[in-house]
């Protein structure tokens, strides 16, 4: 390769790769600037991962999608085949969102006003018996803190509600906007 | 060990003595090799590869701690910066003949690229990707490996395409599908491989694929006897095929030559993959399978174990494990494998007898061919 030219391959790989990065990040500060907003309770489950540093694992309260609640639940199946799942959820007088309603596969209908609905995954094996319910993956379980403070707010979350404020895209794509400790904001996510 | 050229120093030296050729003839000789020799594996770029890899783990490990003393925007900013001036300064230090550092810088620029990923999960707290990211990764340095044309990218490419497998399969909170995709990665980054004349990538992809048909059959534990079997079924292919027809499968594989390896690793993987499947009882399939594994390591080393001392080791190496794996099995019938063993080393002394016939034999008539001329 003659010797502009490697340099001009190397400029055009370093600027599509950046391009490619802030893409991202542009697409995800898109969701916590217009996404509708909604609180979740949720639990403490327990932490760390090897590339991104410390984090808490969140297990929330909507996690748990009863299956008399999915309108379309399959009904010669006996368990959930792997699949994405839309949740609707409403909030309630103490201002949880909590699930109304759900839906296998993609969206029919907008929701009315005053609801929302949040994508997620459902993995496959779960009974679909009328008093069975199951788990729903949103993507949103992790928050990441600074190396060595992920205990201390699990210890606390055992101890009283804990809840996330979350940003849900027009799609359903859920983004964790804040920690909150009762009505107090512990970390509240900038934009950037 | 010593290098290719020291070696015909001192032989060129020896039959200069001998009266072979004159002094002329050796110094050309010499010239000619040294001229020759391929320059890529100094020691001096081997710690420069180390050093860019060990400043790559550095990036990747700040960005893991989530250091809050350094604004989240200024961490991307300083990311984004190694990138750029990472692949452009490597560029410019390849052009001034510093060949090795600016690959070394190339590499960095790529951890700061999955550093960045990494980082971009850890700002909008993104869960449940991780493998997902490393297969962005992937992408980003084969596209750099070959909008670059450079082979230790393209090593890289193929490594993290590994750790992408492997991450996959060890998952087992997620039920995901087995990661087929695997196949279609290895077959770009093995045409990558050809644009950056990376004979090393194409190398571990082999290897990996390997790899890829043993994970295969722990996922389907119900079909391993015919995994397995496609696996050393297709191995002896190759084998044959470059055994048979070097000089056309080294054409489109360039491998150095070492086809026959990678061969006999994925014969005696899938082999041994089935005598496990047939363990604990020393039934018909465990033993057809053991002696499909004898025979075949006996034919590599006849057929292509004299060009090659690493294909010879594997085979010794797969030779021990397939006499621990008979002597693990049949244990419980110490007769019966007194007997096998027996016969064993009964036919292999035979075939060492013959085998040392028929090299004396080929070796004849170049000598005579030699006198001659």
């Amino acid at each position: 390769m003659s010797g502009k030219r490697l340099l001009l391959a190397a400029v055009l790989l370093a600027v599509a790769q950046i391009a490619f990065l802030s893409w991202m990040i542009a697409g995800r500060a898109a969701i916590l600037r217009n996404g509708q907003e909604v609180l979740l309770k949720v639990a403490p489950i327990d932490p760390r991962d090897l590339l991104r540093g410390d984090y808490v694992r969140l297990g929330y309260e909507i996690r748990n999608v009863p299956v008399k609640l999915v309108a379309n639940a399959p009904a010669g199946d006996f368990v959930t085949e792997q699949g994405p799942i839309l949740v609707r959820l409403g909030k309630d007088e103490d201002g949880y969102w909590r699930v109304r309603s759900a839906a296998l596969g993609e969206p029919q209908e907008q929701p009315p006003s005053g609801e929302v609905d949040i994508r997620g995954t459902v993995s496959g094996g779960w009974t679909l018996g009328p008093e069975a319910s199951f788990s729903v993956d949103y993507g949103i379980d992790r928050f990441y803190v600074p190396e060595g403070e992920g205990r201390a707010i699990e210890t606390d979350m055992r101890e009283r509600p804990f809840g996330i404020l979350a940003a849900v895209a027009s799609d359903g794509t859920a983004q964790i906007k804040a920690l909150m400790d009762g009505d107090t904001k512990l970390y509240e996510e900038p934009l950037y | 060990m010593a290098s290719y050229s020291s070696r015909v120093r001192t032989d060129a030296a020896r039959w200069v003595a001998s009266g072979l050729i004159d002094g002329k003839t050796a110094e050309a000789i010499i010239l000619d090799v040294a001229a020759h020799e391929r320059r890529s594996l100094s020691f001096g770029s081997i710690l420069a590869i180390m050093a860019g890899l060990l400043l790559g783990a550095a990036i990747l490990i700040f960005v893991a701690s989530n250091w809050e003393a350094i604004p989240r925007l200024a961490r991307v900013g300083a990311l984004f910066a190694i990138i750029f001036a990472g692949y452009v300064g490597g560029a410019v230090l390849k052009l001034n003949d510093h060949a090795a550092i600016g690959e070394a810088v190339w590499l960095i620029a790529a951890a700061a690229f999955g550093g960045s990923i990494a980082l971009i999960g850890q700002m909008y707290h993104l869960s449940g990707d991780e493998t997902q990211a490393v297969l962005v990764w992937c992408a980003g340095t084969a596209v750099a490996a070959a909008a670059l044309r450079s082979g230790p990218l393209t090593i890289a490419a193929v490594a993290l395409s590994a750790a992408w497998l492997i991450l996959r399969e060890v998952d087992f909170w997620r039920d995901s599908d087995f990661p087929y995709v695997f196949i279609g990665i290895a077959a770009v980054l093995w045409l990558v491989s050809y644009w950056t004349e990376s004979a090393a990538a194409r190398h571990l992809i082999l290897l990996s694929l390997v790899l890829y048909a043993v994970l295969l059959a722990f996922e389907r534990d119900a079909e391993v006897v015919g995994i397995a079997g496609v696996l050393a079924a297709v191995s002896a292919i190759l084998f044959a095929l470059a055994v048979l027809m070097p000089a056309q499968t080294e054409a489109i594989a360039r491998l150095n030559g070492l086809l026959p390896v990678h061969a006999l690793i994925g014969f005696l993987a899938g082999v041994i993959m089935i005598q496990f499947e047939f363990g604990g009882d020393a039934g018909p399939g465990f033993a057809i399978a053991a002696a499909a594994g004898l025979a075949g390591i006996v034919a590599a080393v006849v057929l292509a174990g004299r060009e090659s001392r690493g294909l010879r080791w594997i085979a010794y190496t797969g030779f021990a494990i397939e006499l621990c794996l008979i002597y693990a099995v049949m244990i419980q019938d110490m007769l019966g494998t007194a007997g096998f063993f027996l016969a064993a080393g009964a036919i292999l002394g035979l075939l060492a007898f013959a085998i040392i016939r028929i090299e004396k034999r080929m070796k004849e008539p170049r000598l005579t061919e030699g006198a001659a001329a």
